[in-house]
């Protein structure tokens, strides 16, 4: 069912890889928090409420979005956190305002690399009754999640490069220059069958959304609001060994909630682009499946006539995705925010020109457990027209 | 029936990048056994320890002013428990207004016997004035400086 | 526009302990989310979405432990989100939810949580690490000293001796002896408070909550779903949040927002909660309270912020017996947190029990003829605060 009202991004902000050691963590999160206001044209006073999401092991604090109360705004308003994923936030975010009590919210999530290895803070994660002694860290999780669907769709290792190919290709046109990034070493590192450079060194990041509901858009006359047109979002079970990893039932779910609230009927034909979290080209070809935007058997078709290309006829990643830079707790928020510019015209030197609809795919956890999909279109109401 | 237990440990560094501001301050701390705090010019107040920007304005601070090494406590409390990987007890820690700061900065209270709490606790009530003792040997941390009955 | 009314169907809670060497941490889960399920007369598969309640991951040492609590919560492909605010996650996972049912997105949204804090080597030295690396971690601050603190200022402002906070450790804990889910329920008087050994001065060990193992879970429905299943509910008809700075430091000198000493953004929390439920007077309009106190001497600016008395004279309000069971308003007539503390879920069980209050099933702790209960949670270093108005 459809939410009780409209809720519309009308601004955000990026910072992505976080440069240098110039800024303490509090400082990050006041710039992109006051960076996003801006591009939203509002001060902390129009703000009712603030979801964030961050993660206690990365961040290196016990309750790490303490540090949001000061830094974000919090001082004397209203703070909740979601810290099973950045994305997460976002949903919150837009549940707080449909219900009616909210007019407008912020909504930031980090991820610093400031841990000695962020493998190991991954591998935390892992359970101590069962799991704990195996080097399951995310990297590991995205490399069994690529054999196994290696094993049911064995012409996913022919596309993998293809894929990263296009990705840094896109990468190139939005400004990463991977070279360039700083990065940590211990994650990322190949494994069976992820190949160097497909699974992108993990990045620093923050990113903030300003959202706002239909009457807030309306009474304030916000220029060229991207609209949450759908919204969906589940979850896959925690233990690997209790999910066929070839294939996204959650993202499944996910989508025929986004797309049935959205009244799209053919996805594959639905969007001026599409923004994926593959933070390898295996975990993209899922979700191609899974969203109802390729399916196994056009997969080849699809990657090697370029219909996915920013020229094509459905760009997947204009922004480079997080082949081209990952920040690895905000990456999906990163994707969400993505997807928003591109629908308000304010992507860069990315922008695809004259896009109306896109959609937005967060996954987070091992292997991609929390899935999330979002809708953006420019209009509040109706089709791509 | 048996029930099993499993000891884990988390062992995992963190290194922080203190940023600008606090950088700036530690070394003058560590250098200079000086004491900075940071203006809001909206407000006027002098943000000790300094940010860089004010939680209650949201505007970025704009001037150094040197504070202390007077003070006024502010609240304190005496540590009498044994924690993991904290000082060995008894201690008395807390927060002093430093002169020409508007907010306090935490600090340990040397010198005061704690070994009858309800004295000690007079010693340090409210509103007693605290002079800040620098260590000879400075680091750039929070430790560096404590606090005794002026 | 007028949000839609939700229900609370269902409430589970473990019989809480220091330890629960039976059972792993989603088995804790699982077992309230069986008892608020057989409440509500439902199963799994009726339940749309989750909110899981989950402090910091360090205190169950588990990253991101809600993963693991997916399936205890029958999660699986359904929509799942976790909270945290610190202490008032459970009471902000109550709110999550509410705000799914009032969004329109789902009828039916279940929140569940559970902690095992005795497992946790040293608690205090975990929540050391919630402070900021570069300043206020050092110190070397914790949960106990840093509301030590805030009693040195709140006596220091009102007047607060170690009897008048040996008082509510007694009051609660003649509550807890009746609730049989608390976790210490052995009653006691001033004099063996006063005789316990001090951790941070002023507190001593009676004057602290337990470390606590157990699971909470409670079962919210849209007013719709509950009339056209006939189900028994009380409805949350308030609910607020207010932050304060993340510096103890910043909540004294001068030109400060917030007084450490008080609970200034509990305060705004409850108008907000208030003002949603119309709440004008709430010493008269309040029948009982749950709010959140963990050390004695904070339930005193608990007390003051939800507006049931004025600045400082909870004191006298609590030695003269307003705020026991057969008070004017019963606070904490569960034990309360300073009998009870599983953390994720501690400010859950303060919704849950007022819940149970205005519906006239709390046991042997019931307050007569509750019919509007108030709950609050404190997350954070003194910093997030939730509050619900529940009504019958």
């Amino acid at each position: 069912m459809g939410l009780n009202r409209k809720t519309a991004v009308i601004g955000s902000a990026i910072l992505a890889p976080i440069a240098g050691d110039g800024q303490s963590l509090e400082e990050v999160l006041y710039e992109v928090s006051q960076r996003a206001l801006k591009d939203a044209g509002l001060s902390m006073d129009d703000i009712d409420g603030i979801v964030v999401g961050s993660n206690d092991q990365f961040d290196g604090r016990a309750i790490s979005i303490m540090a949001a109360s000061g830094s974000v705004g919090g001082v004397d308003r209203d703070i909740l956190s979601t810290p099973s994923a950045g994305e997460h936030a976002f949903v919150m975010g837009v549940l707080r305002i449909a219900s009616g009590q909210y007019e407008t919210h912020l909504i930031v999530s980090w991820s610093p690399l400031e841990v000695s290895s962020l493998s190991e803070a991954q591998r935390l994660g892992a359970d101590p009754y069962f799991h704990r002694r195996l080097p399951l860290d995310e990297a590991s999780a995205y490399a069994l999640q690529a054999a196994a669907l290696g094993a049911a769709a064995p012409v996913a290792h022919q596309l993998a490069m293809p894929i990263v190919e296009r990705s840094r290709e896109s990468g190139a046109v939005a400004g990463h220059d991977p070279s360039a990034l700083p990065e940590d070493e211990s994650a990322g590192n190949a494994r069976w069958p992820l190949r160097d450079g497909m699974i992108a060194k993990a990045t620093s990041g923050a990113v903030a959304l300003v959202i706002a509901s239909e009457d807030y858009v309306r009474e304030h006359a916000v220029d060229n609001p991207a609209w949450v047109r759908g919204m969906g979002w589940a979850t896959e079970a925690a233990f690997l060994g209790d999910r066929d990893l070839s294939t996204a039932p959650a993202l499944e779910e996910a989508a025929r909630r986004a797309y049935e609230e959205a009244g799209i009927g053919d996805p594959g034909s639905a969007f001026d682009l599409v923004e994926i979290t593959g933070v390898t080209p295996y975990q993209e070809l899922i979700a191609y499946d899974a969203l109802g935007l390729s399916r196994r058997d056009a997969w080849k078709e699809d990657v090697e006539k370029g219909r996915f290309t920013r020229t094509g006829q459905l760009p997947v990643n204009p922004s480079g995705g997080a082949v081209a830079l990952n920040p690895v707790f905000c990456t999906g928020l990163m994707r969400i925010a993505e997807a928003a510019r591109q629908i308000r015209g304010t992507a860069g030197k990315h922008q695809i020109e004259n896009a109306k609809l896109a959609l937005a795919h967060a996954a987070s956890g091992m292997a991609m457990m929390y899935q999330t999909v979002l809708i953006f279109g420019n209009q509040q109401e109706g089709g791509r027209s | 029936m048996e029930l099993l237990k499993r000891q884990e440990k988390w062992d995992i560094t963190y290194t922080h990048a203190l940023g600008e501001v606090a950088s700036w301050f530690f070394v003058q701390i560590r250098d200079n056994a000086k004491i900075y705090g940071r203006r809001c010019a909206k407000t006027g107040r002098v943000l000790v320890p300094p940010r860089a920007f004010s939680d209650q304005t949201l505007e970025p601070t704009t001037e150094w002013v040197e504070v202390g090494p007077g003070g006024r406590i502010e609240t304190f409390t005496m540590v009498y428990e044994p924690f993991q990987h904290l000082p060995e007890p008894p201690y008395a820690f807390g927060f002093v207004q430093l002169d020409g700061a508007d907010t306090a900065i935490g600090g340990f209270f040397k010198g005061v016997d704690l070994s009858d709490p309800a004295k000690a606790a007079e010693k340090l009530a409210i509103g007693t004035r605290v002079k800040t003792v620098f260590a000879d040997k400075r680091v750039g941390d929070l430790i560096d400086f404590w606090f005794e009955l002026a | 526009m007028n949000a839609p009314r939700v229900g609370i169907i269902g409430i589970g809670q473990s019989a809480f302990k220091s330890r629960r060497d039976d059972a792993s941490y989603p088995d804790l889960v699982r077992e309230a989310v069986n008892i608020a399920l057989a409440q509500s007369s439902l199963d799994l598969d009726a339940i749309e979405a989750i909110v899981y309640s989950l402090s910091p991951d360090a205190m169950v040492g588990i990253g991101n432990a809600e993963r693991l609590g997916v399936d205890a919560v029958g999660g699986r492909n359904k929509r799942f989100l976790r909270i945290n605010t610190g202490g008032s996650t459970g009471i902000s996972s109550v709110a999550a939810a509410y705000y799914h049912v009032a969004a329109g997105a789902c009828d039916v949204v279940m929140t569940a949580g559970a902690d095992k804090v005795g497992e946790c080597g040293d608690s205090q030295t975990v929540l050391n690490k919630i402070w900021d690396p570069i300043y206020e971690r050092p110190l070397p601050q914790g949960t106990i000293t840093m509301l030590a603190m805030s009693g040195i200022r709140y006596a220091n402002k009102y007047g607060m001796s170690e009897e008048d906070m040996a008082r509510v450790v007694v009051k609660n804990r003649k509550h807890a002896s009746l609730n049989t889910n608390a976790h210490l329920r052995k009653e006691t008087t001033v004099e063996e408070v006063m005789a316990s050994r001090y951790i941070s001065w002023p507190i001593k060990l009676m004057d602290c909550c337990p470390q606590s193992s157990g699971g909470g879970a409670m079962v919210l429905a849209s007013e719709r779903f509950i009339k056209e299943n006939r189900l028994d509910a009380v409805w949350i008809t308030g609910v607020g949040h207010c932050s304060e700075t993340y510096y103890i430091g910043d909540r004294m000198g001068t030109g400060y927002t917030a007084d450490h000493g008080d609970a200034y953004a509990l305060g705004n929390s409850f108008k907000r909660a208030f003002k949603m439920a119309g709440i004008t007077d709430p010493r008269k309009q309040v029948d009982v309270a749950e709010l959140y106190a963990p050390f004695s001497n904070t339930e005193f600016h608990a007390i003051e912020a939800a507006g049931l008395a004025g600045h400082g004279e909870a004191v006298q309000g609590v030695k003269e017996g307003r705020f026991g069971i057969g008070g004017d308003i019963p606070v904490n007539p569960s034990g309360g947190t300073l009998c009870t503390n599983a953390i994720a879920v501690t400010a859950m069980i303060r919704v849950a029990e007022v819940a149970l209050q205005v519906s006239g099933r709390a046991g042997g702790h019931q307050v007569k003829d509750a019919k509007l209960g108030i709950a609050s949670g404190n997350g954070g270093d003194h910093q997030f605060f939730g509050t619900m108005v529940v009504e019958a």
